[in-house]
This record gives structure tokens, C-alpha cells and sequence, in this order.
């Protein structure tokens, strides 16, 4: 192989020369693209039964250039915003609506924790409610993130335990345990994703790049405690339903085949504000607050409560405790 | 006891968010609020509501209404914030926290008052003998459980009071103060957080509810119902 007169390698697998300008292999698909679409454009010129509208236009080229963007994690500041306003450019073309797709980062200082009162839960499930609401969950596959067990006083085997419970509550005799993502302080499903798909941000969320994950299913393989939901078919949620406050790596709009969680409503506890769960919750029974604040109710709850978690012994070390009365 | 007495400066500048200006006494150095704090002038409400504090009691030092929270009737929510002074209020009554805290004024979501529209003279049970509809919506339940009549929690001679077991009084937003005399260890887990609900956020001011915005204080229990729908899932046995 011989170099060129600049000194690089033809084809070389670092860059390509397109144009006679160095490009890396992104921006020279991307470069790609633009030619493409301005082809496609020529070619309708000449075909009037496939008339292509500006609109479908644009949606095929902020479409391309979405595909071929890179994961969420290690882009710059820069790439983040352009990501960002394609996805709500895309929103308003397809779907018109006008949505606002936060990308705000950890607060410093701040771990997530939550803690659930077992002897408060009344079984109502209207943080299922909320949290469907909130998160745009699939209406049509019901996706659910939350799970609320119906179990008999003096019992705790969830094997046995009744999810879908649909009767009078509080039944008489019975308790009522919710389960979610924990927000495991080691997780596993970060583990064992194969692209880095999914990582665990400062705060102690932990999130899905819709974008980059593959949908291999590994993660919901390693949960131990079945958090994870799996898009099937894409999601459908009616246009007035779309909860237009959104977070890049929270509750935007999801495709078919990728891996979706609970991520504490990323886009309200980064502003301060409490997981739609724990607001929806009638009883009071979800407590939520920074771990590293002495002073937080969650603080309180685990210094001056009886607390367990589930299977800890596996040492996922959630950040999700139960306690009593 | 005059219900007029003047509020001390000094009750309503504890709270670290009290801005200058929030009350008439307010001598507290302007500062910027939290991000979910909704500055709003003090009313007539609020003051009226500090026009029948007691010694010992909290001071309102401001009404907010918070955002993004409405009532069950789709009313906004009104707080009142009080101040946090560590000689008064919950913290000394329990002694878990010293946290500030925000209540919501009750008499808004009390259906028939102001009470004097009827308790003319502010006494509990009217002069004019009993009027045979009054209250029936009130399913004493806990009070005939408990052997209590209306005086036992009702301040004798004001119908808009409390009445403690000390002899003190308390206002009808302070129903902690009077349910914490016998549900201590519930009243103790309020105060830190473990019991009750916390609206507005967790970050900034902490709202909570009182007791009777949950409880409805004749009749306490946590009625039945029909929960939301359940889940389609593969797998809702068999894991946690």
C-alpha cells in the first residue's frame, strides 16, 4: 500500500478523503447523506406519481443524520443540543407536537434514594397511573414500570405474591409491596450490556440510550428484580396524551426493539421536583430525597425505621428501601 | 387571652426563605428564594390566621400556593408557611427534627366555614340548643370509639380552636398538635418524614400535609376502593 502525496493512506480505516478533505467516517456518511437526499431530490424532480413533499424531505434527512449519531454519553455539549433539536424538529413533522427534550445533568452533591412504606400502600395503584401518564408509556402493549403485590400479612415470598390484583384494596389481611427500578448501586444490567447502551449517570440513575441500544435483552436477563421493559412493537401514545416534558435519556419518545426503564422521572427529580410516583401516591407512603442530605426525609426514614431491601443478599445494593410503621 | 395580639418580629424571620416584606413585622434581609418557592404578599387569610395564634404556637409568615399541585377538587393548594423557631412548634413538641416546614391552610377545605356563621358566640355547641341538621355530614366515628365529644378536641369557649391536653390551644391548621397527643410515634415519623405526604418537590421547601388533610379527623380510617387497572405483564408472578 502506497501513501498519497499528502501522506495518507487510501482507504486507510482512521479517515477517508471525500471531497479531497480529510473527514472521518461520520461526518463522510453524514456528507453522504446530504448527497443522497439531493439526488432524491433530482430523481422526484423527474417522477411526478412519487412526489416527495419539503416536509418528507426534511424528515428523511434529520432521520438519517439520527441514525448515524453517536452514543448519548460521549457526545460534546454541542452534539447533545443538535441531537436534540432534530428529535424535536422530528416530533413537530411527524406527529406535531411541540415537545422539549431536556438533556440537564446530575446535580452535584445528589444521590437518589427512595423508600417505600409497606404498612401506608394501599394498593390503589394510581403511581402506576402517574408514572404511565408521565413517562409516555406504550398504551398499547400496557407497559408498566411499576408492579404493586398483594401479600399476606406475616409473608414475604413474592414468588407467590399477586401483581394483578383487581379488587376492593386494602383487602383485609393483606399488605401491599411496590416494585420498580432500584437504581442499584451496582448494577448488573450495566454490566452485561454489550454496546454501553445503558450506564449509571452520577446521581445514581440509571439510564438507557434508546439510541444505542441493540435490544439483545442481556440487561432484563441480569435484573434481578425485573425492571426493565422491552419495546416490542413501537410505542403508541395519543398525541394529546404526549407528556412534552422529556429528558434525552428519560421518558422520550421510544422505538420498537430497545430497552426502556424507570429512571426516577429523570426529568423532574434533576429540577427538584418528586418522581410522578411519589407525588401520585395518595397515602404518602413513597419517600424520595437526596442520600447525601442529612437533613432529607430519606435520611430520617433510614436512620429511624426498620428498613430491608430486596435480595440483598445478590449485593446489587439497591437505593430503593422498604420499610414499616 | 386577646385573639389580636401582635406577632414578634423575630417568629417570622426564623424561616430561612422569608423574604423582606412577606409580613407586616417582617424585619428578614431579602434573599433569593428556592427555584420552587412562589413569592406572593401576605393576605387577609394569613393574617387572620395569625391573628389567633397563641403562645407557642408557629407564625405564619407567608401563604404560597404550590405549583403544579391542586386539591382533590382541582383547587389550587394553598400552604402556609411557618416559621421554624427551635423554642416552638413541632420541633420541640417531638424532638426528631428542627426542619422547617410548610402546612396548608385549613380553612379553605373546611366545607362550612368560617364557624362563626353559625357559632355566633364561638362557643362549640350553639346556646340555642342543637339544630337538628348541623354537621350531619360529621360521622363521628372516632370520637365514639374514643368516648370524646365535641369539647374534647373543640376549644370549649372558641369553635375556631383546638384544644390541648394542656390546656393550650392550637389553630384548626395545627391538627398536629393535638393528633400527636395520643398518635405520638405517628406524629414523631411526620415530623422527620416517614409518615405523611410531601408535595412540591424534595428539593427547597418542604410541604407537607397535615394530618387531617389525609384523615378526616371524625372518621379516620383509609377507605376502600377500586384500584387502577392491573398490569398485563408476562411476568407479574414468580419475581420480585
Amino acid at each position: 500500500m502506497t501513501a498519497d502525496s499528502d501522506g495518507r493512506i487510501p482507504g486507510g480505516p482512521e479517515s477517508a478523503t471525500l471531497l479531497q478533505k480529510p473527514v472521518d467516517r461520520r461526518a463522510a456518511l453524514s456528507i453522504l447523506a446530504g448527497g443522497l437526499a439531493a439526488g432524491a431530490q433530482a430523481v422526484s424532480a423527474c417522477t411526478p406519481l412519487s412526489a416527495e413533499t419539503d416536509q418528507e424531505r426534511e424528515i428523511k434527512q434529520l432521520a438519517w443524520q439520527e441514525y448515524i449519531k453517536g452514543n448519548y454519553r460521549f457526545m460534546t455539549e454541542a452534539e447533545r443540543a443538535e441531537t436534540i433539536a432534530r428529535l424535536e424538529r422530528l416530533a413537530a413533522l411527524e406527529r406535531g407536537l411541540d415537545v422539549t427534550i431536556q438533556s440537564t445533568g446530575a446535580q452535584p452533591g445528589v444521590v437518589f434514594g427512595y423508600a417505600f412504606n409497606i404498612s401506608k400502600c394501599k394498593g390503589y395503584r394510581q403511581c402506576v397511573e402517574a408514572c404511565i401518564n408521565e413517562n409516555n408509556l406504550d398504551r398499547k402493549a400496557g407497559t408498566q414500570y411499576i408492579r404493586i403485590f398483594e401479600i399476606e400479612n406475616g409473608v414475604l415470598e413474592l414468588d407467590n405474591d399477586d401483581a394483578i390484583y383487581q379488587h376492593e384494596v386494602p383487602a383485609e389481611g393483606h399488605f401491599y409491596l411496590g416494585t420498580q427500578c432500584f437504581q442499584c448501586a451496582d448494577p448488573p444490567c450495566v454490566k452485561v450490556c454489550p454496546v454501553g447502551a445503558t450506564w449509571q449517570e452520577p446521581d445514581g440513575i440509571t439510564v438507557v440510550d434508546y439510541d444505542w441500544c441493540i435490544g439483545c435483552r442481556y440487561c432484563m436477563a441480569a435484573c434481578p428484580y425485573w425492571a426493565r421493559r422491552f419495546n416490542w412493537g413501537t410505542p403508541e401514545v395519543p398525541v394529546e396524551e404526549v407528556d412534552p416534558n422529556q429528558h434525552y435519556l428519560g421518558n422520550r419518545a421510544r422505538m420498537r426493539g430497545r430497552v426502556e426503564k424507570c429512571t426516577f422521572c429523570i426529568h423532574r427529580s434533576r429540577q427538584g421536583r418528586l418522581p410522578a410516583c411519589a407525588e401520585a401516591c395518595p397515602t404518602g407512603a413513597r419517600v424520595f430525597g437526596n442520600l447525601l442530605d442529612p437533613d432529607s426525609e430519606i435520611r430520617w426514614v433510614l436512620a429511624n425505621k426498620r428498613v430491608f431491601r430486596l435480595k440483598e443478599d445478590l449485593k446489587t445494593e439497591p437505593r430503593f428501601w422498604y420499610f414499616s410503621d | 387571652m386577646t385573639r389580636t395580639r401582635v406577632i414578634p418580629a423575630a417568629m417570622c424571620v426564623a424561616a430561612a426563605w422569608s423574604s423582606s416584606g412577606c409580613h407586616p413585622g417582617g424585619e428578614g434581609k431579602a434573599e433569593e428564594p428556592p427555584p420552587n418557592t412562589v413569592a406572593a404578599p401576605i393576605d387577609s387569610a394569613t393574617a387572620a390566621l395569625n391573628a389567633t395564634r397563641e403562645p407557642g404556637m408557629l407564625a405564619v409568615v407567608q401563604a404560597v400556593p404550590v405549583k403544579g399541585w391542586t386539591g382533590p377538587d382541582g383547587k389550587p393548594f394553598e400552604v402556609a408557611l411557618r416559621s421554624a423557631a427551635p423554642e416552638a412548634g413541632h420541633s420541640r413538641q417531638f424532638g426528631t427534627t428542627d426542619l422547617p416546614i410548610a402546612l396548608r391552610s385549613r380553612a379553605a377545605a373546611i366545607s362550612q366555614y368560617p364557624c362563626t356563621s353559625c357559632h355566633q358566640g364561638r362557643k362549640v355547641v350553639l346556646a340555642n340548643e342543637r339544630i337538628s341538621d348541623a354537621h350531619n355530614n360529621i360521622k363521628p366515628v372516632h370520637p365514639d370509639r374514643t368516648g370524646a365529644v365535641c369539647s374534647t378536641c373543640h376549644s370549649a369557649d372558641d369553635v375556631e380552636l383546638l384544644t390541648l391536653k394542656s390546656g393550650e390551644r392550637a389553630t384548626l391548621d395545627e391538627s398536629y398538635r393535638l393528633c400527636g397527643q395520643c398518635h405520638f410515634p405517628e406524629a414523631g415519623a411526620w415530623a422527620g418524614g416517614g409518615h405523611g405526604k410531601r408535595l412540591d418537590g424534595w428539593q427547597g421547601r418542604r410541604v407537607v400535609m397535615a394530618c387531617t388533610d389525609c384523615h378526616d379527623p371524625h372518621k379516620p380510617a383509609v377507605p376502600v376502593r377500586i384500584p387502577f387497572r392491573a398490569p398485563q405483564l408476562e411476568r407479574t408472578r414468580g419475581q420480585p
